[in-house]
This record gives structure tokens, sequence and C-alpha cells, in this order.
């Protein structure tokens, strides 16, 4: 097999080759950032594709008024970040070789076919009515399992470890994910109170400069 | 110029005084503006569907008759000629009398639908029971017990029996116009009734004259009993809400010890506030508890049985408002305080909380709210306790303003009744022209647009109908629509697609074969496919270019 690839190739490849694409890829050091960064930025597309579009009959609330952008970005971009982060933390303790920006190409390119199926399928609902809904969650629901097993084969082939020890890796990393958004609320809402004390003295400070 | 300036601005001026003084009088007549709730629970502009016409006092009934010796109606010289405290009323539909249960004044008052006096009933011959008074002498006189003790409620049949919930005297009375007591139901003697007390409030007769009597103590349902007098057992009991507590104590329940689970809170239902009985026998029952959200209204069928969850909307809906609101600190929420069934099944709830009325259907769908808890205007009410209904009337007896609030139907509330009356019987079409004169005089009606969409899906107009059936957010409806129209699409286009199909599969052939024979060089698809690659790079390299351009351009910057 020739390796001679441009980077577009190189996604080609692992999508379609869930086992040893990623090997390949390890060892050619190959993934581009910059398509790291299209595809995160096209999951947050899908997710806003995914809950304001569809028929009308399959999303409703995608024809209310009210769209709030701020779920839809920590259901992708946020939850992205955490996963990177976390899945780093464990497995540099856990002898993984992976490095950030390595862990971060090999997530993203697990994700494309999880986008391409929710995109699909989303649009699908269009031209479907409900009792033919099968049609598109199927395609949603392969997305799903496609991406999970290119998420387990990319971490594998990116810490170079045994299947096990990337299942509880995930596990951990998961496990990871909470914890670090737990802290970042309570973080959060420490700076709220933070920030309620000095607007509370500067109040005060006005109305006695005022007085 | 400035001449010209100055007739606009005078002709700008009179039309907003126009404007103005024309809005104010045609908004004169509602007393407050009236809302509905859209497809998304929110609370939306609505027309005026009832409109205060009558506020009914003591003085109008008549009520200084009683104290007037010359008049038929004379009772003492202290009778009081204003309502007290009055807790119910009751329309006798066969004979169009009024019963209104002067609680305060321990009487009951019988006028026509006009509401001029008929008669007032005081003192009741014939019963069982005494009562101990203690004489200022200090001796104790046994008396029978002729008077009545804060009646709460009452029911007439149809043939004038009247039906007295005696509360503090613990008994109903069952007499006749006569005030004769034929009849008197106490504390049941059976191992079933576990209360001390009898504080019966509410009380009901079934077509097979079986009666059903609320005492706020019980929780397990209504007290039942036979027309013979004999004690049945309870009618359709509550069911316990579950709530995070009721969870958690019934975990604890299953590794406590027997003395350890008798000091846990038992979880026990909240009894209800009131009922009413419809054309058919349906007792539909009202839970006062705030907040709740089980059983707050029901539909009982003789057996007992909650059957609200059997129609179009009932098992989902949260009667009253939707959200409660809080305001300087006190949160008001719901409290459905009575029920009335009107025509066709119309369902009237009473919320003590905001003194609102909540009309729906009766396939629960939300038609109209009106009323308000402003007591010092019009259709305003402070302690709303009861509700009527007749014709195209709806009666609310306050018992702080101690009179009765008279809701007639606007032209508005007609056209939705009507309609609502046709639909619900599934002639879409005939209501078409009436939903259609709704949503002129209210936009904002969201089941006109369901309504006409279905007409329009019967009619076979499809897409009209999936227009319609979208703005009134009805899915399954559309769904159909849009299957019918979808198949349709097809139909109409089928020879065009196939026509199309089938020229571009004998054109590929004939490409082929060319190609097989050698007509077509290989290397002009090649010279195609680059000229076309070649645009795309060039204008990929266009923009990675100004992209790049920029970048460089705001690094020198820095």
């Amino acid at each position: 097999m020739v390796y001679d690839m441009t980077p577009i190739q190189w996604l080609k490849h692992v999508i379609f080759h869930p086992t040893e694409g990623y090997e390949d890829m390890r060892w050619k050091k190959q993934g581009s950032m910059v398509i790291t960064v299209v595809i995160v930025f096209f999951l947050l597309i899908a997710q806003i594709v995914n809950q304001r579009m569809g028929g009308f009959a399959f999303n409703m609330a995608a024809y209310s008024d009210v769209f709030n952008i701020v779920p839809i970005i920590t259901q992708s971009v946020i939850i992205y970040i955490t996963w990177v982060v976390a899945n780093w933390s464990f497995c540099t303790l856990l002898d993984g070789e992976g490095n950030m920006r390595r862990i971060a190409i090999y997530t993203a390119y697990a994700l494309v076919p999880y986008i391409v199926c929710t995109i699909v399928s989303t649009l699908m609902t269009y031209f479907l009515t409900l009792d033919e809904s099968i049609w598109s969650s199927a395609i949603f629901y392969v997305g799903i399992g496609w991406t999970a097993v290119l998420l387990v084969t990319g971490m594998k082939a990116c810490h170079q470890y045994s299947y096990t020890k990337t299942f509880v890796c995930i596990v951990l990393t998961l496990v990871g994910m909470l914890l670090i958004l737990c802290l970042f609320v309570l973080l959060l809402s420490l700076f709220q109170q933070v920030y309620v004390f000095f607007y509370t003295i500067y109040t005060e400070l006005l109305y006695r400069v005022r007085s | 110029m400035t001449h010209i300036n100055i007739k606009k601005v005078l002709c700008l001026f009179v039309a907003i005084m126009l404007t103005v003084t024309m809005a104010v009088t045609a908004f004169a007549d509602d007393p407050y503006t009236s809302y509905n709730y859209n497809a998304w629970k929110e609370a939306v502009p609505s027309q005026n569907g009832y409109q205060v016409t009558d506020t009914i006092t003591g003085a109008d009934i008549g009520l200084d008759q009683l104290s007037d010796p010359d008049s038929e109606f004379f009772i003492s010289e202290d009778e009081p000629a204003t309502l007290s405290d009055a807790k119910d009323f009751f329309l006798c539909e066969s004979t169009e009398e009024w019963y209104i249960v002067d609680t305060g004044n321990n009487r009951i008052i019988k006028t026509d639908l006009e509401f001029n006096l008929l008669a007032c009933y005081k003192t009741f011959t014939g019963s069982s029971m005494t009562t101990e008074t203690t004489l200022e002498d200090g001796t104790v006189e046994v008396t029978e017990a002729n008077t009545l003790k804060s009646p709460y409620g009452i029911y007439v049949d149809e043939d004038g029996i009247m039906y007295i919930a005696d509360r503090d005297n613990q008994r109903v009375i069952k007499c006749n116009q006569d005030c004769e007591i034929i009849m008197e139901y106490t504390r049941p003697e059976s191992e079933l009734y576990d209360s001390v007390s009898f504080y019966c409030t509410k009380v009901l007769v079934d077509a097979a004259k079986n009666v059903y009597i609320i005492c706020p103590a019980v929780n397990s349902g209504a007290i039942m009993y036979s027309a013979s007098g004999s004690f049945l057992g309870y009618f359709g009991a509550n069911k316990v809400e579950v709530t995070a507590t009721v969870v958690i104590n019934r975990m604890w329940r299953r590794i406590a010890t027997e003395s350890q689970s008798a000091t846990l809170t038992k979880a026990t239902p909240v009894e209800y506030a009131n009922f009413d009985i419809d054309e058919q026998g349906f007792i539909y029952t009202v839970t006062e508890a705030a907040n709740t959200t089980t059983d707050a209204v029901k539909k009982l069928n003789p057996a007992g049985e909650n059957i609200i969850s059997r129609t179009e909307n009932g098992a989902e809906i949260v009667f009253g408002d939707q959200t409660s609101v809080t305001y300087s600190g006190t949160t008001y929420s719901t409290r459905l305080t009575d029920i009335a069934i009107g025509d066709n099944g119309i369902v009237n709830i009473l919320d003590y909380t905001s003194g609102r009325i909540f009309q729906y259907d009766r396939e629960f769908n939300l038609l109209f709210i009106f009323g308000c808890d402003q007591e010092d205007q019009n259709g305003g009410f402070d302690n709303p306790n009861a509700i009527e209904t007749y014709g195209d009337k709806v009666y609310i007896l306050d018992g702080r303003n101690n009179d009765i609030t008279v809701f007639s139907e606007t032209l508005f509330g007609s056209y939705v009744h009507e309609a609502n009356e046709m639909y619900n019987e599934g002639l879409y079409e005939d209501s078409l022209a009436l939903w259609k004169e709704i949503l002129k005089r209210d936009g904002n009606y969201n089941m006109a647009y369901v309504a006409i969409g279905r007409a329009l899906l019967n009619q076979d107009e499809y897409q009209e109908a999936m227009k319609y059936l979208k703005a009134g957010f009805d899915d399954e409806d559309y769904d159909k629509a849009f299957e019918y129209y979808r198949k349709d699409l097809i139909r109409n286009n089928f020879t065009a697609a196939i026509i199309v199909i089938a020229v571009l599969i004998v054109l590929y052939l004939v490409v082929k074969m060319l190609q097989k024979r050698g007509k077509i060089p290989d290397h002009l698809w090649k010279r195609l496919f680059r000229l076309i690659g070649n645009g795309i790079k060039t204008l990929a390299n266009k923009i990675v270019g100004a992209v790049t351009k920029k970048k460089g351009g705001a690094a020198n910057g820095l």
C-alpha cells in the first residue's frame, strides 16, 4: 500500500479502515489540526441542524420561536474539549503514548460518521412520514455506532493500548469528564458569588458617596 | 412650507386623538385583558368569551322583605338583609330556581332565575337529632335540632327534595319544600369510617338517588349513602401524588421495623374539594390543594374510575394556570375550588387564588379564561366560593363580597361554543366558516387553526391543510396531511419522473456503447474532469490566499 496521501485522503482512509487506519496514521505521523478544527465546527453545525431543523411532525420544537445556542455549544464543543482534556489526563498517568494534539486529532476524525449521519438523517425527515421514521433513526444509530468503533480503535492506536486497557481508559475518561464539568460549574458559581460581593461593595460605596 | 407642515401636524394630531378615543370606547366594556394559552403553554392575549353583565347582592334579591312585617316572607325583625359568607349555591334546572346557602346566617334562600326572592328556609321539623343549649339560669335545655348550623352545601333533585350539608350539626338533611325532614344522614356507624367527626361540606345526588357527601377530614373519597340511607362506602378516592418524599419513605419502610415505620409520615391522598354531576351521570371532582398535579380534576364513571385520560387530551393536561406567580415573596398557585358542567359537557373550573374561571370543552381543550382577583372591580373576586352555569351564563358566588356575579357569553364566545360543538362531533367542514370568523377576531386562537386544518384535510386540500396544522402545532394531523400530499405529488409526477429516468439510462447506455467502439476518446472525459478540478483548485487557492493575507496583515500589525 502506498501511504503517499493528502490529509483529506488520510481522513477517508481512517474512516473506512477502522482497525488499521489509525495505526497507519500513527506510524506515518499524519493528521491535520486544521481538519480537526473544521470537524469540531461541523459537530456544532450538526447539533444545530439536529435541533433546529427536520420535518414538522418529527421535530415540532424546531418551529418554536425560542432558540438558545448555549446548550448546543455545551453539547458539542465543550463536551469535545472536556473529552480531550480528561483523556489526556488519565492516559498520561496510565502510560499512554498519545499527546494532547494527537488525542484531539484522533477523536475528531472519529466524529465524522456521527456528523454526516446526523445531518443526513435530519434532512431525510423532510421527506418521511412518522410511520417511516425507522429509516432516519436507523441512519442516525449507524452513525453513532460507527463513531463509537472509530473512537475505541482511535484511542487504542493513539496510546498503543490493548483493547481491555482502552475500555478501562474510556470509562475513566467519562468519569473524568463528569468531574471536570462538576468543578467547572462549582467554579462558575463561586465567581458569581465573588462578583455579587464586589458589586454589593460598589453599590454601598455609591450610596455613601451620593448621600 | 411651514403652512403645509402645520396642516400635517394638525392632521396627525386629530388622527391620534381619534384613534385614542375610539380605542377607549372599543375596550371600555372589558374590565381586564383576556388571555389564553398557546401550543407552547405560554399566555397569549385573547378575546373575551364572557363578560360581566350583572352583580346580584342581597338587596337585589330583596332580602329586606325577610325583616319587613308586612311582607309574606317575614321571618323576624332582625333578619339580616345581606348574604354572609355564602359557601354554595345550586341551580335546579328542572324548575329554574336558585338555592343559595347563606352560611353565615344559617339559612337557605330560594329565588327564581332572575334572583327574585321565592322563599327562605330557616327552621326544619322532624329531626331526630337534639341540641343542648345552656339557658341564662344555668339549666340545660334539650331541643330538637331544627335549625341549621353553618350549612356548607346543597343539592336539589328534580322533585324539589333538598339535600343540605349542615356542617356544624354534622349531618346532611333531606327535606321537602315544606321544611319537613325526610331523612338525616349522620356519621356512619361502620368500621370502614375511621374519622371521629362528620363535618360535611358538599352533597350530591345521582339519578338512582344515591347520596354522595364530602367531608374534608375523610380522604378516602366521597361518602356514599344509598337511597334508603345506609352507608355504602367510599367513592372515587384520589391517588397519592408521587413525590421524592413518598418514594424515600417507601424505601425506608421496607427495611424499618414496625415501630420505626409507625413514626414515618403516612402518604395520604388529598381529599377533593367539590364535585358536580353531568346529565349522563358522570361525576366531576376538583381538588383544591395548591400545586397538585395528580387528580386535580377527575371525571368519574359510576364505578368510581377516573376516565379523564380517555378524552382527547385530558391525560397530560395541567388544569388552571400553567405557571404559578411569585409576587412580593408570596407564591400564588392554582387552587381549584369548584366545578360546574354546562351544556354539551362544557367544564367550568373556578380557581380560588386568582378568581379566574377556566372553561374547557368536553375533550378538555381550553376554551376561555375569564374573571380576576381584583375584588373592587366588576368580574373580580375576593373569596369565590362556588360556580354554576346555565345556558350561556356563568354565575360566581363570592363569600366576601356577598354577591353573585353573572357572566354572559359574548358574540365571540357564542361563535367558539358553536364551532367547538360541531368540531367535537366531527363535523369539521360545517364548522369551517365559523372557525375562519373566529380567526378574524382572534389570531391567537390555536384551536381554530387545528380545526380548519382538519376540515381542509377532509376536503383533500392537503397543502392548505398543512399550512393551518403547522400554525396550530398539530404534528400528528400534519403528518397525515403530509403523507397524502406526498402521495399526490408522486402520483401526479410519476410519468415525468419515469421518462427522465428512462432517458438517463438510455443516454448512459449509448455513451457506454460509443466509448466501447472508440467513438469518444478517453482523454475527453479526463480533460473535462481536469478542467472542473482546476476550477475548484484555483477557487480554493484564492480563498486560502485571502485568509493567509489577512493573517499576515494581523501578524504585521502586532
